[in-house]
């Protein structure tokens, strides 16, 4: 063993495909240097097992430098590993320790089916954002800046939802397997800045609807999901959620809109 | 009419449903418990109370009103329970609770077990006090007083009730402060606090009844 490294033994979610059932087996990680992200220690357990000859574990990444939102996988038994406002690719080797035992899931919901081992098809995010997170600009000159006037405090709110990366730790942390926090914060970003008006209503009705289509679940008011979420995003943005689609569908019910 | 059944039946329209009548089922219990209170300071203002509840036709209203909150609470916690539990096919095999900000709790949990409890307590409760022995207290006053401090002299009863009233202490645990987020009442750790020390209050204040009449025979 080099010096300063160490051995973690592993349980890893393998399973071949959707259908297929899944099992969790163990590996033996040697040298892991406390450097190393969670998945560089994949990406080493992974060449060992391809020199093997066998089938390495299959995982998201992209950015490796927390702020794509392509990573995900239960370490622990926490999303994203226990460390606080952390990506499992920013989860760093020194927050364990020698001879641990460290289990790795995938996101588990109705909604994330499973592709391959740790990845999951998280395009349900996707469609309800298609659904009604987007705001409709004309085309023609670009506006001068500063020309449409934003309170700082409004433009600040904004951003901080505007910081969810989309990863879906909120859905796997829930117990109910709900996208209300990711849809909280994406209705939250728009309802607080001018452009978002115009779609306001129709946006947040459309969005619900499609979650409840994907079979995500009901909130619960637990506040998993802001503990586990990498970006902190606060459930301030699901009671945001609520109050804008209360709002839209009194509106409906008296024909305001 | 096609719009408000779409928004009760819709994952945040069942919340709103369920904070609106678990927040109206609470201020009965608040009224129902400051009533009860009277049991252990003046028995006849007890009886006088509770005389003037029954002998108004309103109660009927009443009733009936209590009744559709408990079964609109019941039947939406039931369905939004179940839609949680259908949004997660496959159960993780190492599960732990995240801590820091959450607010997930033995309490948050069990809403369901603590909930049903009351499908077994409030039927029962009705029972034993509404329609048991009818004593007269003169005038044509029903003397209930009498019936409480003889039901209360059993020590199974009033365990069945401080155990009842610590399940409802439970379920207002987190159901407090659950329901002003539900309706979109910004969160914050002072609610959550509120909450729980509501609850604490709430089941405290119905169990010491039985408690005190047990222990000392009650006023007579």
């Amino acid at each position: 063993m080099e010096t300063g490294t160490f051995t973690l033994n592993l349980r890893v979610w393998r399973q071949a495909n959707g259908t297929a059932d899944g099992q969790l087996v163990e590996y033996t990680a040697r040298n892991v240097s406390p450097d190393m992200s969670f998945l560089e220690l994949l990406d080493v357990v992974n060449d060992d097992l391809v020199k093997q000859g066998k089938d390495p574990i299959a995982f998201d990444s992209d950015c490796r430098e927390g702020i794509c939102g392509s990573c995900g996988m239960v370490i622990s038994g926490v999303a994203h590993g226990p460390q606080r406002a952390t990506t499992a690719c920013q989860l760093f080797m020194r927050h364990f320790e020698d001879g641990d035992t460290v289990t790795v899931e995938p996101w588990r919901a109705k909604a994330f089916p499973i592709i391959k081992d740790l990845v999951v098809d998280r395009s349900a995010f996707d469609r309800i954002q298609a659904a009604g997170g987007y705001i409709s600009v004309d085309t023609g000159g670009a506006v001068d800046a500063n020309e449409m006037l934003i309170p700082k405090d409004s433009a600040e709110r904004a951003m901080d939802a505007a910081s969810c990366i989309g990863c879906g730790a909120c859905v796997a942390a829930c117990k109910n397997a709900s996208a209300e926090l990711f849809i909280g914060a994406k209705v939250t970003q728009f309802s607080l800045l001018p452009q978002g008006q115009p779609e306001r209503n129709r946006r947040v009705l459309a969005m619900i609807e499609q979650s409840q289509s994907e079979g995500f679940g009901p909130c619960s008011n637990e506040g998993e999901c802001e503990a586990v979420c990498p970006k902190e995003i606060s459930v301030a943005h699901i009671q945001t959620l609520h109050r804008e689609y209360t709002r839209a569908s009194l509106r409906r019910i008296f024909g305001f809109s | 009419m096609s719009a408000i059944a779409g928004f009760l039946a819709s994952p945040i329209g069942r919340k709103v449903l369920m904070a609106l009548t678990g927040l109206l089922l609470f201020l009965f219990l608040v009224t129902h418990l400051a009533a009860n209170l009277l049991i252990l300071i003046d028995a006849q203002a007890y009886n006088e109370y509770s005389h003037a509840l029954i002998s108004n036709p309103l109660i009927y209203i009443a009733e009936i009103g209590l009744l559709i909150l408990f079964v609109a609470h019941l039947v939406s916690g039931i369905i939004i329970y179940n839609r949680g539990r259908a949004a997660r096919i496959s159960a993780y095999e190492e599960h732990r609770w995240a801590g820091g900000p959450s607010s997930k709790s033995v309490a948050s949990t069990t809403m369901i077990l603590t909930g049903a409890f009351f499908l077994i307590f409030v039927p029962l409760h009705v029972w034993t006090f509404k329609f048991g022995t009818y004593y007269d207290a003169g005038g044509g006053v029903r003397d209930l007083h009498r019936l409480v401090i003889e039901e209360f002299q059993n020590p199974l009863m009033v365990l069945f009730y401080v155990v009842g009233m610590a399940i409802l202490g439970f379920h207002l645990w987190h159901g407090f402060g659950s329901a002003f987020e539900s309706l979109g009442v910004t969160h914050s750790r002072t609610l959550r606090r509120v909450g729980n020390v509501t609850a604490v209050l709430m089941a405290g204040g119905f169990a010491i009844i039985p408690l005190v009449i047990l222990l000392t025979g009650g006023l007579r």
